[in-house]
Protein backbone atom coordinates (compact mmCIF):
# COMPACT_ATOMS: atom_id res chain seq x y z
CA UNK A 1 0.00 0.00 0.00
CA UNK A 2 1.41 3.27 -1.08
CA UNK A 3 0.45 6.60 1.44
CA UNK A 4 -1.94 9.45 -0.49
CA UNK A 5 0.50 12.05 -0.71
CA UNK A 6 -1.07 14.65 -2.03
CA UNK A 7 -1.34 17.87 -0.36
CA UNK A 8 -3.85 20.94 -0.69
CA UNK A 9 -1.15 24.22 0.00
CA UNK A 10 -1.79 27.77 -0.42
CA UNK A 11 -4.05 27.97 -3.50
CA UNK A 12 -3.23 24.64 -5.47
CA UNK A 13 -3.10 21.23 -4.72
CA UNK A 14 0.62 19.43 -5.28
CA UNK A 15 1.05 15.53 -5.79
CA UNK A 16 3.34 15.43 -2.57
CA UNK A 17 4.74 17.93 0.04
CA UNK A 18 8.33 17.82 -0.79
CA UNK A 19 9.19 21.10 -2.72
CA UNK A 20 12.52 22.53 -3.87
CA UNK A 21 13.69 25.44 -2.25
CA UNK A 22 14.98 28.84 -4.06
CA UNK A 23 18.15 29.12 -4.65
CA UNK A 24 19.60 25.68 -4.79
CA UNK A 25 17.37 24.37 -8.01
CA UNK A 26 18.49 26.95 -9.87
CA UNK A 27 15.20 27.28 -12.49
CA UNK A 28 14.82 23.76 -13.20
CA UNK A 29 17.07 23.62 -16.00
CA UNK A 30 20.43 22.83 -14.77
CA UNK A 31 19.61 20.46 -12.56
CA UNK A 32 21.10 16.63 -12.71
CA UNK A 33 19.09 13.48 -12.15
CA UNK A 34 15.79 15.46 -11.88
CA UNK A 35 13.56 13.16 -10.31
CA UNK A 36 9.89 14.82 -11.18
CA UNK A 37 7.62 11.60 -9.98
CA UNK A 38 8.76 12.91 -5.98
CA UNK A 39 9.12 16.51 -6.71
CA UNK A 40 5.97 18.26 -5.53
CA UNK A 41 6.50 21.62 -6.67
CA UNK A 42 10.05 23.89 -6.72
CA UNK A 43 10.99 27.37 -6.22
CA UNK A 44 13.01 29.40 -8.75
CA UNK A 45 16.03 31.22 -8.14
CA UNK A 46 14.97 34.78 -6.53
CA UNK A 47 14.17 37.38 -9.28
CA UNK A 48 14.31 40.94 -9.42
CA UNK A 49 13.24 43.30 -12.09
CA UNK A 50 16.23 43.61 -13.79
CA UNK A 51 19.66 41.76 -13.93
CA UNK A 52 21.83 41.78 -10.81
CA UNK A 53 25.60 40.93 -11.01
CA UNK A 54 25.47 39.32 -7.39
CA UNK A 55 28.48 39.97 -4.53
CA UNK A 56 31.78 39.04 -5.28
CA UNK A 57 33.33 35.86 -4.49
CA UNK A 58 34.33 34.17 -2.28
CA UNK A 59 30.30 33.69 -1.85
CA UNK A 60 29.94 30.17 -0.14
CA UNK A 61 31.76 28.63 2.71
CA UNK A 62 31.45 25.44 4.52
CA UNK A 63 30.11 25.35 8.40
CA UNK A 64 29.93 22.81 10.66
CA UNK A 65 26.66 20.76 9.74
CA UNK A 66 25.96 23.86 6.88
CA UNK A 67 27.04 26.63 4.59
CA UNK A 68 26.86 29.96 4.42
CA UNK A 69 26.32 31.63 1.10
CA UNK A 70 26.15 35.29 -0.02
CA UNK A 71 25.57 35.03 -3.70
CA UNK A 72 23.36 38.66 -3.70
CA UNK A 73 20.68 37.37 -5.48
CA UNK A 74 22.66 37.18 -9.21
CA UNK A 75 19.87 36.60 -12.00
CA UNK A 76 18.76 37.89 -15.52
CA UNK A 77 15.93 39.89 -14.45
CA UNK A 78 12.20 39.09 -14.93
CA UNK A 79 12.15 39.74 -18.32
CA UNK A 80 14.47 36.79 -19.31
CA UNK A 81 12.94 34.92 -16.91
CA UNK A 82 9.97 35.05 -18.75
CA UNK A 83 11.40 34.65 -22.18
CA UNK A 84 14.00 31.77 -21.06
CA UNK A 85 12.31 30.00 -18.57
CA UNK A 86 8.52 30.24 -18.23
CA UNK A 87 8.26 28.74 -21.62
CA UNK A 88 10.02 25.27 -20.34
CA UNK A 89 8.23 25.04 -16.72
CA UNK A 90 4.76 25.38 -19.03
CA UNK A 91 5.88 22.12 -20.20
CA UNK A 92 6.55 20.42 -16.81
CA UNK A 93 3.98 18.15 -14.85
CA UNK A 94 4.94 20.14 -11.51
CA UNK A 95 4.44 23.72 -10.71
CA UNK A 96 7.22 26.25 -10.78
CA UNK A 97 6.73 28.98 -8.23
CA UNK A 98 9.05 32.60 -8.95
CA UNK A 99 10.85 33.27 -5.80
CA UNK A 100 10.66 37.42 -6.24
CA UNK A 101 12.51 40.19 -4.85
CA UNK A 102 12.30 44.09 -4.83
CA UNK A 103 13.79 47.15 -3.19
CA UNK A 104 10.59 48.93 -2.89
CA UNK A 105 6.54 47.45 -1.85
CA UNK A 106 6.14 48.86 -5.37
CA UNK A 107 8.92 46.67 -7.15
CA UNK A 108 7.44 43.71 -5.40
CA UNK A 109 3.91 44.38 -7.21
CA UNK A 110 5.70 45.16 -10.45
CA UNK A 111 7.05 42.19 -10.75
CA UNK A 112 3.71 40.51 -9.50
CA UNK A 113 1.54 41.82 -12.21
CA UNK A 114 4.82 40.89 -15.34
CA UNK A 115 4.34 37.63 -13.86
CA UNK A 116 0.40 37.17 -13.92
CA UNK A 117 -0.66 35.33 -16.12
CA UNK A 118 2.08 33.88 -17.93
CA UNK A 119 2.08 30.25 -18.83
CA UNK A 120 4.68 27.99 -16.97
CA UNK A 121 4.33 30.04 -13.61
CA UNK A 122 2.13 28.25 -11.14
CA UNK A 123 2.70 30.98 -8.26
CA UNK A 124 4.93 33.70 -6.18
CA UNK A 125 7.20 33.41 -3.39
CA UNK A 126 7.73 36.72 -1.99
CA UNK A 127 11.15 37.03 -0.64
CA UNK A 128 11.36 39.29 2.15
CA UNK A 129 14.23 37.44 4.24
CA UNK A 130 17.12 37.32 1.97
CA UNK A 131 20.15 38.22 4.02
CA UNK A 132 22.55 39.03 0.45
CA UNK A 133 21.09 42.32 -0.28
CA UNK A 134 22.13 46.06 0.50
CA UNK A 135 18.09 47.21 -0.41
CA UNK A 136 15.00 45.98 0.49
CA UNK A 137 15.29 42.01 1.58
CA UNK A 138 15.44 41.34 5.39
CA UNK A 139 14.00 45.20 5.85
CA UNK A 140 10.73 44.02 4.53
CA UNK A 141 10.52 40.85 6.63
CA UNK A 142 11.62 42.16 10.25
CA UNK A 143 8.68 44.48 10.07
CA UNK A 144 5.32 43.49 10.34
CA UNK A 145 3.82 46.66 8.81
CA UNK A 146 6.49 46.57 5.68
CA UNK A 147 6.17 43.02 4.85
CA UNK A 148 2.39 43.34 4.85
CA UNK A 149 2.73 46.20 2.72
CA UNK A 150 4.73 44.41 0.35
CA UNK A 151 2.26 40.98 0.23
CA UNK A 152 -0.30 43.48 -0.28
CA UNK A 153 1.26 45.01 -3.65
CA UNK A 154 1.48 41.79 -4.62
CA UNK A 155 -1.51 40.76 -3.67
CA UNK A 156 -3.49 43.61 -5.87
CA UNK A 157 -1.58 42.81 -8.84
CA UNK A 158 -1.91 38.55 -9.13
CA UNK A 159 -4.28 36.11 -9.13
CA UNK A 160 -1.45 33.93 -8.73
CA UNK A 161 -1.25 31.94 -5.71
CA UNK A 162 1.04 33.90 -2.99
CA UNK A 163 3.35 32.36 -0.31
CA UNK A 164 5.38 34.63 1.33
CA UNK A 165 9.25 33.67 2.78
CA UNK A 166 10.15 34.67 6.24
CA UNK A 167 13.36 35.08 7.66
CA UNK A 168 14.10 33.63 11.30
CA UNK A 169 15.87 37.22 12.29
CA UNK A 170 13.47 38.22 14.45
CA UNK A 171 12.30 37.95 17.86
CA UNK A 172 8.71 36.49 17.53
CA UNK A 173 7.68 35.26 13.85
CA UNK A 174 3.92 34.94 15.14
CA UNK A 175 4.29 38.89 14.71
CA UNK A 176 4.95 38.85 10.99
CA UNK A 177 3.11 35.94 10.64
CA UNK A 178 -0.07 37.26 11.42
CA UNK A 179 0.18 40.55 8.87
CA UNK A 180 1.38 38.56 6.16
CA UNK A 181 -1.26 36.66 6.66
CA UNK A 182 -3.85 39.71 6.93
CA UNK A 183 -2.18 41.27 4.23
CA UNK A 184 -3.68 38.49 1.70
CA UNK A 185 -0.56 35.19 1.53
CA UNK A 186 -2.11 32.08 0.78
CA UNK A 187 0.75 30.13 2.62
CA UNK A 188 4.11 30.78 4.55
CA UNK A 189 7.56 29.09 4.05
CA UNK A 190 9.64 29.00 7.15
CA UNK A 191 12.63 29.88 7.03
CA UNK A 192 14.72 31.50 4.92
CA UNK A 193 18.93 31.07 6.11
CA UNK A 194 19.70 32.78 9.67
CA UNK A 195 22.36 35.75 9.39
CA UNK A 196 25.82 34.19 9.81
CA UNK A 197 29.53 34.77 9.91
CA UNK A 198 32.87 32.92 10.18
CA UNK A 199 36.41 34.28 9.81
CA UNK A 200 39.46 33.17 7.80
CA UNK A 201 42.25 32.80 10.20
CA UNK A 202 45.39 33.26 7.42
CA UNK A 203 44.03 36.51 5.90
CA UNK A 204 42.61 38.23 9.68
CA UNK A 205 38.87 38.68 7.66
CA UNK A 206 35.28 36.84 7.12
CA UNK A 207 35.24 33.93 4.95
CA UNK A 208 33.04 35.55 2.61
CA UNK A 209 33.83 38.64 0.94
CA UNK A 210 29.94 39.90 2.03
CA UNK A 211 31.63 39.64 5.44
CA UNK A 212 28.03 37.81 6.69
CA UNK A 213 26.20 35.15 4.67
CA UNK A 214 22.95 32.73 5.11
CA UNK A 215 23.64 29.70 7.34
CA UNK A 216 21.67 26.52 6.07
CA UNK A 217 21.92 23.15 6.46
CA UNK A 218 21.26 20.33 9.21
CA UNK A 219 22.87 22.93 11.43
CA UNK A 220 20.10 25.03 11.27
CA UNK A 221 17.27 22.35 11.81
CA UNK A 222 16.10 22.27 15.24
CA UNK A 223 15.96 26.32 15.12
CA UNK A 224 13.86 26.04 12.09
CA UNK A 225 11.45 23.78 13.24
CA UNK A 226 10.53 25.41 16.23
CA UNK A 227 10.20 28.98 13.95
CA UNK A 228 7.59 27.00 11.51
CA UNK A 229 5.80 25.59 14.51
CA UNK A 230 5.34 28.89 15.78
CA UNK A 231 4.16 30.55 12.69
CA UNK A 232 1.91 27.42 11.89
CA UNK A 233 0.28 28.21 15.29
CA UNK A 234 -0.31 31.87 14.91
CA UNK A 235 -2.22 31.43 11.29
CA UNK A 236 -4.87 29.49 9.58
CA UNK A 237 -3.01 29.20 6.46
CA UNK A 238 -0.27 26.43 5.51
CA UNK A 239 2.96 26.63 6.37
CA UNK A 240 5.50 25.17 4.48
CA UNK A 241 8.63 23.85 6.60
CA UNK A 242 12.46 24.91 5.33
CA UNK A 243 15.64 24.52 7.00
CA UNK A 244 18.03 21.27 6.92
CA UNK A 245 16.08 18.86 5.98
CA UNK A 246 18.13 16.15 4.14
CA UNK A 247 15.61 13.21 4.59
CA UNK A 248 11.89 11.70 5.68
CA UNK A 249 12.53 11.98 9.16
CA UNK A 250 13.75 15.31 9.32
CA UNK A 251 10.61 16.46 6.70
CA UNK A 252 7.91 14.98 9.18
CA UNK A 253 9.75 16.70 11.65
CA UNK A 254 8.05 19.96 10.52
CA UNK A 255 5.12 18.28 9.16
CA UNK A 256 4.07 16.78 12.58
CA UNK A 257 5.16 20.39 13.75
CA UNK A 258 1.95 21.50 11.57
CA UNK A 259 3.78 22.13 8.45
CA UNK A 260 1.35 21.39 5.74
CA UNK A 261 4.77 20.78 2.91
CA UNK A 262 8.05 21.37 2.95
CA UNK A 263 11.44 23.00 0.93
CA UNK A 264 14.68 20.76 0.53
CA UNK A 265 17.60 22.97 -0.60
CA UNK A 266 21.62 23.12 0.57
CA UNK A 267 20.94 18.71 1.14
CA UNK A 268 20.76 18.47 -2.99
CA UNK A 269 24.26 19.93 -3.48
CA UNK A 270 25.31 17.13 -1.42
CA UNK A 271 23.05 14.42 -2.70
CA UNK A 272 21.21 14.97 -5.60
CA UNK A 273 18.76 12.54 -5.00
CA UNK A 274 17.51 14.08 -1.76
CA UNK A 275 14.16 15.28 -2.53
CA UNK A 276 13.17 11.67 -3.95
CA UNK A 277 14.90 10.41 -0.56
CA UNK A 278 13.17 12.83 1.29
CA UNK A 279 9.45 11.88 -0.49
CA UNK A 280 10.23 8.64 -0.07
CA UNK A 281 11.20 8.40 3.56
CA UNK A 282 7.68 10.38 3.99
CA UNK A 283 5.99 7.30 2.27
CA UNK A 284 7.51 4.50 4.04
CA UNK A 285 7.14 6.24 7.37
CA UNK A 286 3.54 6.74 6.86
CA UNK A 287 3.20 2.81 5.13
CA UNK A 288 5.30 1.64 8.96
CA UNK A 289 2.61 3.40 10.85
CA UNK A 290 -0.50 2.11 8.55
CA UNK A 291 -1.57 6.05 7.38
CA UNK A 292 -3.41 6.06 4.24
CA UNK A 293 -2.61 9.32 3.29
CA UNK A 294 -0.47 12.43 4.66
CA UNK A 295 -3.87 14.17 6.17
CA UNK A 296 -3.91 11.16 8.40
CA UNK A 297 -0.54 11.93 9.96
CA UNK A 298 -1.15 13.53 13.58
CA UNK A 299 -0.10 16.83 13.88
CA UNK A 300 1.27 18.90 16.91
CA UNK A 301 -0.54 21.89 16.84
CA UNK A 302 -1.88 23.93 19.94
CA UNK A 303 -3.54 27.21 18.98
CA UNK A 304 -2.20 30.17 20.24
CA UNK B 1 25.68 13.75 -15.89
CA UNK B 2 26.43 10.51 -13.81
CA UNK B 3 26.17 9.65 -10.45
CA UNK B 4 28.07 6.87 -10.01
CA UNK B 5 29.22 4.50 -6.58
CA UNK B 6 32.24 4.04 -7.74
CA UNK B 7 34.70 1.78 -5.80
CA UNK B 8 37.73 3.02 -5.08
CA UNK B 9 40.72 0.70 -6.78
CA UNK B 10 43.90 1.55 -6.11
CA UNK B 11 45.87 4.93 -4.82
CA UNK B 12 49.50 6.23 -5.00
CA UNK B 13 52.08 8.46 -3.69
CA UNK B 14 53.47 11.06 -6.69
CA UNK B 15 54.90 13.56 -4.27
CA UNK B 16 55.07 14.91 -0.48
CA UNK B 17 51.54 14.48 0.72
CA UNK B 18 50.15 14.18 -2.89
CA UNK B 19 48.24 10.65 -4.12
CA UNK B 20 46.49 9.67 -7.22
CA UNK B 21 43.16 7.82 -6.35
CA UNK B 22 42.08 5.14 -8.86
CA UNK B 23 38.19 4.33 -8.76
CA UNK B 24 35.75 2.45 -11.10
CA UNK B 25 33.56 4.79 -12.90
CA UNK B 26 32.60 3.27 -16.48
CA UNK B 27 29.77 5.82 -17.61
CA UNK B 28 32.57 9.16 -16.44
CA UNK B 29 35.81 7.52 -18.02
CA UNK B 30 33.89 6.73 -21.28
CA UNK B 31 32.97 10.38 -21.38
CA UNK B 32 35.43 12.75 -19.77
CA UNK B 33 37.28 15.30 -21.58
CA UNK B 34 40.08 17.04 -20.46
CA UNK B 35 39.54 19.83 -17.98
CA UNK B 36 36.39 18.39 -16.52
CA UNK B 37 35.78 17.47 -12.90
CA UNK B 38 34.03 15.07 -10.50
CA UNK B 39 32.08 16.13 -7.79
CA UNK B 40 32.99 13.40 -4.84
CA UNK B 41 31.16 12.79 -1.80
CA UNK B 42 30.98 9.62 0.81
CA UNK B 43 29.35 8.12 3.55
CA UNK B 44 29.80 10.21 6.99
CA UNK B 45 31.71 13.02 4.87
CA UNK B 46 31.30 16.42 4.93
CA UNK B 47 28.13 18.45 3.52
CA UNK B 48 29.57 19.38 0.58
CA UNK B 49 30.59 17.12 -2.25
CA UNK B 50 34.74 17.85 -3.24
CA UNK B 51 35.83 19.26 -6.60
CA UNK B 52 38.36 16.77 -8.34
CA UNK B 53 39.71 17.69 -11.78
CA UNK B 54 39.74 13.65 -13.70
CA UNK B 55 43.60 13.46 -13.50
CA UNK B 56 43.68 10.08 -16.03
CA UNK B 57 41.14 7.87 -17.53
CA UNK B 58 41.25 4.28 -18.86
CA UNK B 59 39.07 1.27 -19.18
CA UNK B 60 36.25 2.11 -16.75
CA UNK B 61 38.50 3.99 -14.54
CA UNK B 62 39.66 7.56 -13.40
CA UNK B 63 41.49 8.73 -11.23
CA UNK B 64 42.39 11.67 -9.47
CA UNK B 65 44.73 14.18 -7.67
CA UNK B 66 44.71 14.82 -3.80
CA UNK B 67 46.61 16.44 -0.98
CA UNK B 68 45.30 16.19 2.21
CA UNK B 69 44.35 20.18 2.92
CA UNK B 70 41.65 19.72 5.50
CA UNK B 71 38.67 17.54 7.37
CA UNK B 72 37.29 15.96 3.96
CA UNK B 73 40.10 15.41 1.90
CA UNK B 74 41.73 13.87 4.85
CA UNK B 75 38.91 10.94 5.05
CA UNK B 76 39.05 10.68 1.15
CA UNK B 77 42.84 9.63 1.48
CA UNK B 78 42.14 7.25 4.65
CA UNK B 79 40.09 5.31 2.21
CA UNK B 80 41.37 1.72 0.56
CA UNK B 81 40.58 -0.57 -1.99
CA UNK B 82 37.29 -1.79 -1.51
CA UNK B 83 35.65 1.45 -0.02
CA UNK B 84 33.52 3.36 -1.80
CA UNK B 85 32.54 7.00 -3.23
CA UNK B 86 29.27 8.50 -4.86
CA UNK B 87 30.85 10.03 -8.13
CA UNK B 88 29.18 12.70 -10.49
CA UNK B 89 30.35 13.99 -13.43
CA UNK B 90 31.93 14.96 -15.52
CA UNK B 91 31.23 18.45 -14.74
CA UNK B 92 31.91 21.47 -16.15
CA UNK B 93 33.52 22.58 -19.70
CA UNK B 94 37.21 21.74 -20.32
CA UNK B 95 39.99 22.83 -22.72
CA UNK B 96 37.43 21.75 -25.56
CA UNK B 97 41.27 20.79 -27.24
CA UNK B 98 40.63 20.75 -30.99
CA UNK B 99 42.58 20.07 -34.10
CA UNK B 100 45.01 22.93 -35.67
CA UNK B 101 47.77 23.72 -33.49
CA UNK B 102 51.06 22.03 -34.09
CA UNK B 103 52.37 22.38 -30.45
CA UNK B 104 51.27 22.73 -27.12
CA UNK B 105 52.24 23.81 -23.79
CA UNK B 106 50.98 21.92 -20.53
CA UNK B 107 51.98 24.67 -17.69
CA UNK B 108 51.02 23.45 -14.59
CA UNK B 109 51.58 24.27 -10.88
CA UNK B 110 51.11 21.97 -7.39
CA UNK B 111 48.11 19.75 -7.78
CA UNK B 112 47.25 21.64 -11.15
CA UNK B 113 49.03 19.26 -12.73
CA UNK B 114 45.55 17.29 -12.37
CA UNK B 115 44.00 18.80 -15.55
CA UNK B 116 47.25 17.81 -17.42
CA UNK B 117 47.16 14.24 -18.27
CA UNK B 118 43.83 14.26 -19.94
CA UNK B 119 45.23 16.88 -22.27
CA UNK B 120 48.55 15.78 -23.00
CA UNK B 121 46.35 12.86 -24.43
CA UNK B 122 43.72 14.55 -26.48
CA UNK B 123 46.95 16.67 -27.83
CA UNK B 124 48.52 13.73 -28.87
CA UNK B 125 45.87 11.94 -30.78
CA UNK B 126 45.51 15.65 -32.36
CA UNK B 127 49.22 15.10 -33.51
CA UNK B 128 50.32 18.08 -31.42
CA UNK B 129 53.94 18.05 -30.12
CA UNK B 130 53.63 18.31 -26.57
CA UNK B 131 56.15 20.52 -24.20
CA UNK B 132 54.94 19.34 -19.98
CA UNK B 133 55.96 21.75 -17.56
CA UNK B 134 55.51 21.77 -14.10
CA UNK B 135 55.95 23.62 -10.53
CA UNK B 136 56.50 23.48 -7.30
CA UNK B 137 58.03 24.45 -4.17
CA UNK B 138 60.70 21.96 -4.35
CA UNK B 139 61.91 18.92 -5.78
CA UNK B 140 59.64 16.79 -2.87
CA UNK B 141 56.76 18.21 -4.01
CA UNK B 142 56.62 17.91 -7.77
CA UNK B 143 54.70 15.25 -9.03
CA UNK B 144 56.46 12.13 -10.63
CA UNK B 145 54.71 11.51 -13.36
CA UNK B 146 54.60 13.93 -16.60
CA UNK B 147 53.19 13.20 -19.98
CA UNK B 148 55.07 15.29 -22.23
CA UNK B 149 57.47 15.00 -25.54
CA UNK B 150 59.78 17.24 -23.58
CA UNK B 151 59.42 17.66 -19.82
CA UNK B 152 60.35 21.12 -17.83
CA UNK B 153 60.57 20.60 -13.58
CA UNK B 154 60.53 24.51 -12.03
CA UNK B 155 61.22 24.54 -8.58
CA UNK B 156 60.91 27.77 -6.06
CA UNK B 157 64.22 26.96 -4.36
CA UNK B 158 66.02 25.64 -7.24
CA UNK B 159 66.18 22.20 -5.76
CA UNK B 160 64.83 20.53 -9.41
CA UNK B 161 65.08 21.86 -12.75
CA UNK B 162 64.39 25.48 -13.39
CA UNK B 163 64.78 27.80 -9.83
CA UNK B 164 61.28 29.60 -10.28
CA UNK B 165 57.81 29.90 -11.09
CA UNK B 166 56.24 26.91 -13.89
CA UNK B 167 55.25 29.97 -16.27
CA UNK B 168 58.69 31.07 -16.17
CA UNK B 169 60.69 28.21 -17.58
CA UNK B 170 57.60 27.73 -19.92
CA UNK B 171 58.37 27.90 -23.67
CA UNK B 172 56.10 29.09 -26.05
CA UNK B 173 53.45 27.18 -28.14
CA UNK B 174 50.66 27.08 -30.92
CA UNK B 175 48.49 26.20 -27.32
CA UNK B 176 48.91 27.19 -23.84
CA UNK B 177 47.11 24.92 -21.16
CA UNK B 178 47.33 26.09 -17.69
CA UNK B 179 46.25 24.98 -13.90
CA UNK B 180 47.01 26.02 -10.73
CA UNK B 181 46.94 28.66 -8.07
CA UNK B 182 45.18 31.53 -9.29
CA UNK B 183 48.05 33.20 -9.12
CA UNK B 184 50.10 31.61 -11.42
CA UNK B 185 47.48 31.61 -13.87
CA UNK B 186 47.26 35.75 -13.61
CA UNK B 187 50.67 35.32 -14.56
CA UNK B 188 49.98 33.29 -17.70
CA UNK B 189 47.41 35.76 -18.64
CA UNK B 190 50.02 38.53 -18.90
CA UNK B 191 52.23 36.39 -21.08
CA UNK B 192 49.71 34.72 -23.47
CA UNK B 193 46.43 36.34 -23.52
CA UNK B 194 44.31 32.96 -25.09
CA UNK B 195 45.70 30.76 -22.70
CA UNK B 196 43.20 28.31 -21.78
CA UNK B 197 43.53 27.80 -17.86
CA UNK B 198 41.28 26.31 -15.14
CA UNK B 199 40.53 28.11 -12.09
CA UNK B 200 40.25 27.34 -8.82
CA UNK B 201 37.19 28.08 -6.86
CA UNK B 202 35.29 27.29 -3.74
CA UNK B 203 32.35 25.49 -4.82
CA UNK B 204 28.96 24.78 -3.35
CA UNK B 205 26.25 22.21 -5.79
CA UNK B 206 29.14 21.44 -8.87
CA UNK B 207 25.87 21.66 -11.21
CA UNK B 208 25.45 25.20 -11.98
CA UNK B 209 22.49 26.13 -9.60
CA UNK B 210 24.03 27.39 -6.28
CA UNK B 211 25.80 30.05 -8.17
CA UNK B 212 28.47 29.97 -5.07
CA UNK B 213 31.56 29.47 -7.18
CA UNK B 214 31.82 32.43 -9.09
CA UNK B 215 34.14 33.89 -11.54
CA UNK B 216 34.33 37.61 -12.29
CA UNK B 217 34.91 38.49 -16.03
CA UNK B 218 37.01 41.22 -17.32
CA UNK B 219 33.91 42.28 -19.34
CA UNK B 220 31.57 42.46 -16.21
CA UNK B 221 29.99 39.91 -14.24
CA UNK B 222 30.51 36.81 -12.71
CA UNK B 223 29.80 32.76 -14.46
CA UNK B 224 30.02 29.78 -12.99
CA UNK B 225 33.12 27.66 -12.51
CA UNK B 226 30.99 24.71 -12.70
CA UNK B 227 29.24 25.48 -15.58
CA UNK B 228 30.74 27.70 -17.94
CA UNK B 229 34.25 26.81 -16.77
CA UNK B 230 36.18 25.69 -14.98
CA UNK B 231 38.56 26.43 -18.13
CA UNK B 232 38.49 29.97 -19.08
CA UNK B 233 40.27 32.09 -21.85
CA UNK B 234 42.70 33.73 -19.27
CA UNK B 235 42.79 37.26 -20.43
CA UNK B 236 38.75 37.04 -19.94
CA UNK B 237 38.99 36.83 -16.42
CA UNK B 238 38.98 39.81 -13.85
CA UNK B 239 42.25 38.20 -12.08
CA UNK B 240 42.05 40.71 -9.35
CA UNK B 241 38.84 39.86 -8.55
CA UNK B 242 39.18 36.59 -8.34
CA UNK B 243 40.63 35.70 -4.77
CA UNK B 244 44.26 34.30 -5.61
CA UNK B 245 44.59 32.37 -2.37
CA UNK B 246 42.27 29.57 -1.08
CA UNK B 247 42.95 27.80 2.05
CA UNK B 248 43.46 24.72 -0.13
CA UNK B 249 45.53 26.19 -2.41
CA UNK B 250 49.25 24.75 -3.32
CA UNK B 251 51.68 27.20 -4.51
CA UNK B 252 54.65 26.95 -6.95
Amino acid sequence: MSANMSVAVGGLTLRGPVLAASGTFGYGTEVPLLERRALGGMVSKGIFLRPREGTAPPRIAETPSGMLNAIGLQGPGVEALVRDYAPKWAEWDFPVFVNINGETAAEYGELASRLDGVPGVSGLEINISCPNVEQGGLYFGNDPRAAAAVTEAVRRRTKLPVWVKLTPMVSDIGVIARAVEAAGADALCAINTFVGMSMDLNAYRPRLSFRTGGLSGPAIRPLAVHLAHQAARAVQIPVIGIGGITRGEDALEFLVAGCAAVQVGTATFGNPRAIAEVHDGIAAFLASKGLASLSDLPRYLPRD
Amino acid sequence: VFLVDAGITAKRKVARDMFVISMDAPEIAASVRAGQFVNLGWTNGPMLRRPFSVYRAYGDRIEIVLKAVGEGTAQLLAMTPGDGVSCLGPLGHGFGISAGPKTAVLISGGLGVASMPLAAREAHSLGMRVSWVHGARSADDLCSESDGDDVTWATDDGSKGFRGTAVAAAPDADLVLACGPNRMLAAVADRWPDALVAVETYMGCGTGVCLGCAVPLKHGGFDRACTEGPVYRAADVDWRALPSQLSYAVTV
